[in-house]
């Protein structure tokens, strides 16, 4: 049977599938990095296990499982692009007036990434500014 | 019913940990996970480097809101560049998830398996009943609007009807469990509550009432199973899996006896089966059956064989199935008493048998010596059954 053929008489049902909304937590450690982000600052945590710094605060280590709550702060002058995408559509397929930069940054000698809104000469290793600490980030790089 | 089952390796399960049972904690999925995982660790006296493979049992991705959720959670379960699997089968997943991680052991494949099972019911608005809006046959079911509870209730009338049971004599499961649960520490809903409360809770879909059901709750299970030769390098007291069942049957729920789970009998069967049990009311010492629903309680242990078809409610009645009776049933609270998360409170139930036979149950430990345990997890759209049968 063809698409095209069966589809105009076949029967049909219609519906949705939604819950109304999600109420997500962020967790003891998430709540250290949005609290220091309200601060203009970049809250990270060291395993003292490992050793392994992570951006953004996390509860636990993945690599030795250990819990982890020392908190550190990380200097948000040395973020750098580690790379990044230009959107020119938006999701309903509208031509942009302005293409928009996503960039990944990163710390030096820490494990994770943020992903940001970006302004100014954006290219992969360019040094990254932040501007705007309000959820999610805005750099200008330099 | 035939099982060709050729087994490699006898497993035993040689840690086990639990978070608190709650409505909305705090924590995100991947760092409940993450808790009880590090508790079997640590239980078993093992570091995640020493783990093979890591097994994930998790219900609907909707819960937790967060799509490709064995992915997701399987940062905190310890997965990480290790080989992950995740096993669903709705309510039937937390005693699957241990089966998967017997199976990885039983083969021969693996030597010390992490299962970790998760649940975080609290996110989704207005209640997390509207995640199961995606679970009907969309023309034939779904325009009536049915949620789980209204289905249950129909097949709670039609047990009663058929043998002529009262909403009293079912009301004392939850009286049991919710007492049970006192004695354990990770329970949501302890109580020492009577018949006539749940007689008088809040009619939520008639014959079901507000005590009858078990409550939204976050919450994590993990367990380390491991071959033989490893089980007794680290630990004296192994707790062996001697056998395992599970059987999926049609979605078409209508097309089925509601007053029996059939599915649960297949599992219970290919479990007695493998573990060589003729007579399960004489040999099963404890048992944990899935207690969503007080009168899911009993008619589990009618398909586990453990009372005849309709008769569970006056064993109840004898105290046969308390704490201190012939077969203490669900000495940890149970679902009713401890909390659901779904796939976790399943896992719970294999920890409490595991707990059990280990003589490390604490409060809960049952009086009379127990050496053969058998935990139940049930779900889909009364469908699925899962069962394993452990002994010390």
């Amino acid at each position: 049977m063809s698409w095209d053929k069966s589809i105009k008489e076949s029967v049909k049902w219609y519906d949705n599938m939604e819950v109304e909304k999600y109420e997500y937590t962020v967790g003891p450690a998430g709540e250290e990095f949005f609290k220091g982000l309200k601060q203009g600052k970049i809250i990270g945590c060291k395993c003292s296990k490992c050793g392994k710094i992570y951006i953004p605060a996390r509860a636990y280590c993945e690599n030795c499982f250990a819990k982890i709550d020392n908190y550190v702060e990380i200097k948000k002058e040395e973020a750098y692009v580690d790379s990044y995408t230009i959107i020119y559509k938006d999701d309903e397929g509208r031509q942009l007036d302005k293409p928009i930069y996503i960039a990944m940054i990163r710390f030096p000698n820490t494990v994770g990434g943020l992903l940001c809104y970006a302004e100014g000469n954006v290219r992969v290793g360019g040094k990254a500014k932040i501007t705007s600490f309000d959820w999610p980030l805005r750099v200008i790089v330099e | 019913m035939k099982v060709n089952l050729y087994l490699n390796k006898r497993v035993a399960i040689i840690g086990a940990g639990l978070t608190l049972f709650r409505r909305r904690l705090l924590e995100t999925p991947q760092e409940i996970a993450w808790e009880a995982a590090s508790k079997a660790l640590e239980e078993a006296g093992l570091e995640l480097k020493d783990i093979d493979c890591v097994v994930i049992g998790s219900a609907p991705d909707a819960f937790d809101g967060v799509h490709l959720k064995g992915e997701y959670l399987s940062h905190g379960s310890g997965g990480i560049r290790k080989p992950v699997s995740r096993v669903y089968v709705g309510g039937a997943t937390g005693v699957m998830t241990a089966i998967a991680g017997w199976y990885h052991v039983a083969s021969g494949l693996c030597q010390k398996v992490l299962a970790v099972a998760e649940e975080k019911m609290s996110p989704a608005r207005p209640h997390p009943q509207s995640v199961f809006k995606y679970i009907w046959d969309p023309i034939l079911e779904k325009p009536l609007n049915p949620n789980l509870i209204w289905i249950f209730a129909m097949e709670m009338h039609r047990y009663m009807s058929k043998y002529g049971i009262k909403k009293e004599e079912i009301a004392l499961v939850s009286v049991k469990n919710k007492r049970n649960a006192l004695n354990n520490p990770y329970a949501q809903l302890g109580a020492n509550i009577t018949v006539d409360d749940v007689l008088n809770s809040e009619v939520l879909v008639w014959p079901v009432q507000l005590l009858d059901v078990s409550p939204v709750s976050d919450g994590g299970a993990a367990i380390v199973l491991a071959s033989e030769d490893v089980a007794r390098r680290y630990t004296d007291t192994p707790v062996w899996v001697e056998g395992v069942g599970w059987t999926l049957d049609n979605t078409e729920w209508p097309a089925r006896d509601l007053s029996y789970a059939r599915y649960v009998e297949f599992a219970a069967r290919m479990a007695y089966k493998i573990a060589g049990i003729e007579r399960p009311n004489k040999e099963i010492d404890v048992v944990e059956p899935y207690d969503p629903f007080d009168y899911k309680e009993l008619h589990h242990l009618e398909a586990l064989q453990l009372a005849k078809r309709g008769e569970a409610p006056t064993l109840l009645k004898e105290g046969v199935f308390d704490i201190d009776g012939d077969i203490p049933s669900s000495p940890s609270g149970g679902l009713l008493g401890v909390g659901n998360p779904i796939a976790a409170a399943g896992l719970m139930k294999v920890i409490s048998i595991y707990w059990q036979l280990k003589g490390t149950a604490g409060k809960m430990q049952v009086k009379r010596p127990v050496h053969t345990g058998l935990a139940q997890a049930w779900g889909d759209l009364m469908q699925a059954g899962t069962v394993i049968v452990l002994r010390n």
